[in-house]
């Protein structure tokens, strides 16, 4: 009878064990984990672009771990991303005129919050914002610039639907999302040549909640790093005027192509054309 | 094989196919007749899943780390470490986990259930049983089968923590991955549906029961004699494996 028990015990043991782990690894290993805090105070911060930034990725001050991202929401009124940040509450006495931006780990690395401290004698209080952000930067962006290719728009096209009109729309196609501030607002409904005007007609579905979108804005082809997938980004203009359903984006900036950017590069850079090209002869 | 006539190969495994699955039928057939031997089935469970745990540790673990440290040095190469959490995660759920435990527990306890009925039918054990009245299916065969159905789907969460485990600890303990990003990236990929659920529980259910049903079924059928429990527990191996194998494919382009 003893023996009886110690199997059926062990078996116990066993089963429990295994739905310990299939629990452990289906609720602490998978996206409903995305819910865990630990003992922090939470700052805000307003990003015109959160580039690639996740939840729960890294904030880092002085590149030291000291917290993490919380939760990111598009606020629609200020058209900027709303990071929420959760930090030790070790490192609770950051200034409050400290910058927070928003850094890439490496040329393809995963994106994180920095935070550099700055000369305030007030610290920034448990639920406060920092006001003073610098946004992720985009690879096209760094390259339009230093390739004076214009920063917003090098191509004037005309359109809630939205239109809007590319020279170039890359690889971009039907169902690519449509982000503003690097958060999703819609998604990109159809992708069309235009037989007469020779170039490409973009459908944009936004979300109503999103209606807020004034009529200078500009819309842009970008990838998401350097070898990730299309998507449409929408730049707030200023103006007072809303689009409306229908509307054409008048300002749009087309899909960089990596090979124009680095057929260019060559082109210009010729001293190093000049000293590959006879290497690659011989 | 060589003791048996080696033509006809095709025909003669296509018929071992059939009358294994003619037998897994009659094995689904027992089973409310082996619910008054619950205790055996206990036991069994106690055999073949407990038993086990030692070896699939230990085996999670070292996938784990050698996952950890592979993914380590190729991602290093393109500045993208970060994701090695999420590559570990997917990769163990996916595939590693159901398939290398399905593969260690046709060796471990695969190889014993038939190896046990085998000597069971070779001493007439099972003809004794059914002088007495037994129906050695019920008492004998179901018993073990149900327990590997259940052991398989438990030792493959345990063999997925442990794997977790063993990346986490070569990846972020010893080479300084950052310990958030390694979760973070996890999380925000692993769906519990698309891979816990269809690797951990439907895969490795899968495999349990087709492991579990070549086991008993060799055993069941094997030829009285030493030497046949011997073909009988390589069969068992082989057939396993291969099993595992071409369903492993046949799942994934099914549940992807």
């Amino acid at each position: 009878m003893s023996q009886r028990n110690s199997y059926a015990v062990g078996t116990g043991l066993f089963i429990v064990l295994g739905f310990a782990a299939l629990a452990y690894l289906a609720t602490q290993t998978t996206s409903i984990a995305n819910t865990h805090q630990g003992a922090s105070y939470t700052v805000q911060a307003h990003f015109a672009n959160i580039g690639q930034l996740k939840e729960r990725a890294p904030v880092k001050i002085a590149g030291v771990r000291v917290g993490q991202v919380r939760s990111i929401v598009l606020d629609p009124e200020k058209e900027a991303a709303e990071v929420t940040l959760a930090i030790d509450e070790r490192y609770s006495h950051i200034p409050d005129d400290s910058v927070a931006a928003i850094f890439t780990s490496g040329l393809l690395g995963d994106q994180y919050v920095g935070i550099q401290y700055g000369n305030s004698n007030k610290d920034v209080a448990e639920g406060g914002t920092l006001a003073r952000t610098k946004p992720a930067q985009q690879l096209e962006e760094m390259l339009g610039k230093f390739f004076g290719a214009g920063g917003v728009a090098d191509n004037l096209g005309g359109s809630y639907t939205l239109k809007a009109r590319f020279s170039n729309v890359g690889a971009l196609s039907a169902g690519a999302p449509v982000k503003m501030a690097g958060v999703p607002i819609g998604s990109v409904a159809a992708v069309h040549a235009d037989p007469v005007r020779l170039d490409a007609e973009v459908i944009l579905v936004i979300d109503k909640k999103y209606d807020q979108i004034p009529d200078d804005s500009a819309a842009a082809v970008f990838t998401s790093g350097l070898i990730g997938t299309q998507y449409v980004a929408i730049q707030p203009g200023g103006s007072p005027e809303m689009l409306k359903n229908g509307d054409e984006m008048v300002l749009t900036q087309s899909a960089m192509q990596l090979e124009d950017l680095i057929g260019k590069f060559l082109v210009n850079g010729s001293p190093s054309e000049q000293k590959d090209a006879p290497a690659g002869k011989q | 094989m060589s003791a048996q006539p080696q033509r006809n190969v095709i025909a003669n495994a296509l018929a071992q196919i059939g009358e294994a699955g003619l037998f897994g039928l009659t094995l689904l057939a027992a089973v409310p007749r082996s619910m008054k031997h619950a205790r055996e089935t206990v036991r069994q469970l106690w055999f073949v899943g407990a038993m086990s745990l030692t070896i699939i540790m230990v085996c999670g673990l070292f996938v784990g780390m050698v996952l950890g440290l592979q993914l380590y040095y190729v991602l290093s190469i393109f500045g993208g470490t970060a994701a090695s959490g999420t590559v570990v995660a997917i990769a163990i759920y996916r595939e590693l986990g159901p398939v290398v435990t399905a593969l260690l527990f046709a060796g471990r306890a695969g190889t014993s259930i038939t190896a046990e009925i085998g000597l069971m039918r070779a001493t007439d054990q099972l003809a004794a049983m059914e002088m007495m009245a037994v129906d050695p299916i019920a008492y004998v065969a179901v018993p073990r089968y149900l327990a590997g159905l259940i052991a398989m789907p438990l030792l493959c969460a345990v063999f997925c923590a442990l794997g977790i485990f063993g990346g986490h600890l070569v990846g972020v303990t010893w080479l300084g991955i950052d310990n958030g990003t390694f979760w973070s990236n996890m999380t925000a990929t692993v769906d519990v549906w698309k891979d816990v659920v269809n690797g951990i529980v439907i895969k490795s259910a899968v495999f349990g029961a087709v492991v579990s049903l070549i086991a008993v079924y060799q055993g069941y059928t094997t030829p009285p004699t030493s030497e046949g429990v011997a073909y009988a527990t390589t069969r068992t191996v082989v057939a396993s494996s291969i099993a595992i194998l071409a369903l492993d494919f046949v799942l994934t382009a099914f549940l992807m």
